[in-house]
């Protein structure tokens, strides 16, 4: 079975490949700067930090990590709760004008974010929101919604109706019903919703660098922007700062590959 | 949610309360803006002044004989045509080969695909600097002796579109695999048995058992990697700003700078509409197949 192998062999190629430019990303952010005369797949052959130190502090690369932190969990977290509420409304509660809610959330699942930025821009500004993070959350949540609206909608169409028929029977609220029985069931959702919206938040650059104009509230992205084009030649700074900016979204990963996956061809639209 | 459960109340105010918080973020800073744009297109608003002054159809008069919008346009269907070809070929082709492989599937997989959450900004950061004159790609090609096709990627009128292009398969071609394995894994095993009974090669089964079996499938990968490609600002504004001269500029980087840039926010959001446009007739597109799909 010489077929097994060849095939085995092309996948492999192809997977070293694949790697290759984030292996040598972070070969080059190790590499002591008289290491860079080497060509750039020789690895380190002495480990150094210093140009993460280098970046993180006087790069400013501490303060831009834990902006993007900041906006991404609250993202996350906010998300989830709007985002399942409003699914549980659509699947759980009798109400007029259901059909034109879901025509009206689907529309979002067609606007891209690049073509509308401009007046986004001028709402932002025009609630005093501009340079403040809670405008780039704000915004963030707007043109996403839609996705997980029906990411929930589609998980709470499968949860059986005699669950929460039992419930009202019991007495209990709309919003018990949410919180206790609704919503304990419809964990991989909630995973699904938090792992994509963190991942979504923490990449983007375009809102960003729009409605974020001053250092102190810049995210990694507006920071690595900034920095490349001021240090185009620091090869090292710009790998270290790479690595910073990629790495907690690459363990995310690695620990919920599964959950990624999944995620990411249910909400492809986006 | 304090209420009664029963009374006449809780009934009408329940929905109202589940979508409110939902509902507002997304008309404010979504639908109104999508409205917006529109608006604005048909205006010569410079974004500052508090009064803006209707001009009709003049914005999109001035699309159709605006050079640089033509050029732009053009260089975002060839951008997307070769995005297409990468994603949907060589996707299709990766992924037919990763499901006949049982060793190490799952560290194949993960490495193709972990390029997928990798930041378009840090994407651009890293192909940057792999396409320099004297970045890796050039000394890879001097080390195997093929100097002579050593170029400053980036800097070329002919290649650079080809160069981003190809950055962007790397780092979006994981999701095409994935969804193709989906689709591969719902081909019936009997029809592969008999395909071999009948004494067809492997490629002859791939040929005429796994392509048509895999139609749907393709359409869903060819309209999703339409649109997203369509929809590329981060990569391109973070390499090369649409440059050299114009040779990298597509319509959302055009756009930003006549818009946000000049303050042109009318012509700016013309350009926005005429990316409106394409990108809802895709994604309308997508969600028909899928739904045929579905059922």
């Amino acid at each position: 079975m010489y077929g097994r192998w060849i095939l085995l062999f092309a996948l492999g190629v192809i997977a070293v490949l694949m790697a290759s430019p984030l292996i040598l990303t972070v070969f080059t952010s190790l590499k002591p700067s008289t290491e860079l005369v080497n060509p750039a797949w020789y690895p380190p052959l002495s480990v150094t930090f210093e140009h993460y130190v280098r970046v993180w502090t006087d790069g400013g690369f501490s303060r831009y990590f834990f902006n993007t932190l900041l906006i991404s969990v609250i993202d996350a977290a906010v998300m989830i709760v709007i985002a399942s509420l409003a699914a549980y409304a659509m699947v759980f509660i009798e109400f007029r004008g259901k059909l034109a809610l879901q025509i009206l959330f689907l529309i979002g699942l067609m606007i891209p974010v690049t073509a509308i930025v401009l007046p986004l821009f001028q709402i932002v500004r025009s609630f005093g929101l501009l340079n403040t993070h809670f405008g780039v959350i704000l915004a963030d949540l707007a043109l996403a919604v839609s996705v997980f609206v029906f990411m929930f909608t589609s998980y709470f169409v499968g949860v059986p109706k005699a669950l929460h028929e039992a419930a009202r029977i019991d007495g209990a609220t709309e919003f018990q019903i949410y919180r206790r029985v609704i919503m304990p069931i419809a964990m991989p959702a909630v995973v699904t919703t938090a792992l994509l919206e963190f991942l979504w938040s923490w990449n983007d650059l375009l809102l960003r660098l729009l409605l974020l104009t001053q250092d102190e509230m810049r995210t990694l992205s507006v920071g690595l922007l900034n920095f490349q084009g001021t240090m185009t030649r620091d090869v090292t700074g710009l790998s270290s700062g790479t690595v910073i900016m990629a790495i907690p979204v690459v363990i995310l990963f690695l620990f919920f590959q599964r959950h990624f996956v999944r995620g990411m061809t249910a909400g492809a639209v986006k | 949610m304090f209420l009664d459960p029963d009374s006449k109340w809780a009934h009408r105010l329940n929905p109202v309360l589940f979508l409110l918080p939902a509902l507002t973020i997304y008309i404010v800073f979504a639908i109104y803006p999508t409205i917006s744009v529109i608006e604005y297109s048909f205006t010569s608003w410079d974004g500052i002044s508090p009064d803006r002054e209707y001009v009709g159809l003049a914005n999109y008069t001035r699309l159709f004989t605006d050079k640089i919008f033509w050029e732009a346009f053009r260089n975002t269907f060839v951008w997307s045509g070769v995005i297409i070809v990468i994603n949907v070929g060589l996707g299709l082709v990766i992924a037919a080969m990763l499901a006949r492989v049982w060793k190490a599937r799952l560290l194949i997989q993960t490495c193709i695909v972990l390029p997928v959450v990798i930041s378009p900004m840090a994407v651009a950061t890293i192909w940057r600097w792999m396409y320099q004159p004297s970045g890796v790609i050039n000394q890879m090609l001097e080390t195997i002796g093929l100097g002579g096709l050593a170029t400053p990627w980036l800097g070329s009128p002919e290649i650079v579109l080809y160069a981003l292009a190809l950055a962007h398969s790397w780092s979006t071609i994981g999701l095409s695999v994935i969804i193709f394995l989906a689709g591969l894994q719902a081909v019936d095993e009997d029809l592969y048995e008999a395909a071999k009974v009948d004494g067809a090669t492997p490629v002859q089964a791939f040929r005429y058992v796994t392509l048509p079996a895999l139609r749907p499938v393709t359409a869903v990968v060819f309209i999703l990697t339409l649109t997203q490609s369509f929809k590329v600002f981060d990569l391109v504004w973070a390499t090369t700003k649409g440059g050299p001269i114009r040779f990298s500029e597509i319509l959302s980087t055009y756009m930003y700078k006549r818009g946000a840039l000049e303050n042109q926010y009318g012509y700016g959001s013309a350009i926005g509409v005429s990316l409106l446009v394409i990108v809802s007739a895709a994604t309308i597109l997508y969600m028909q197949i899928q739904n045929r799909e579905d059922r």
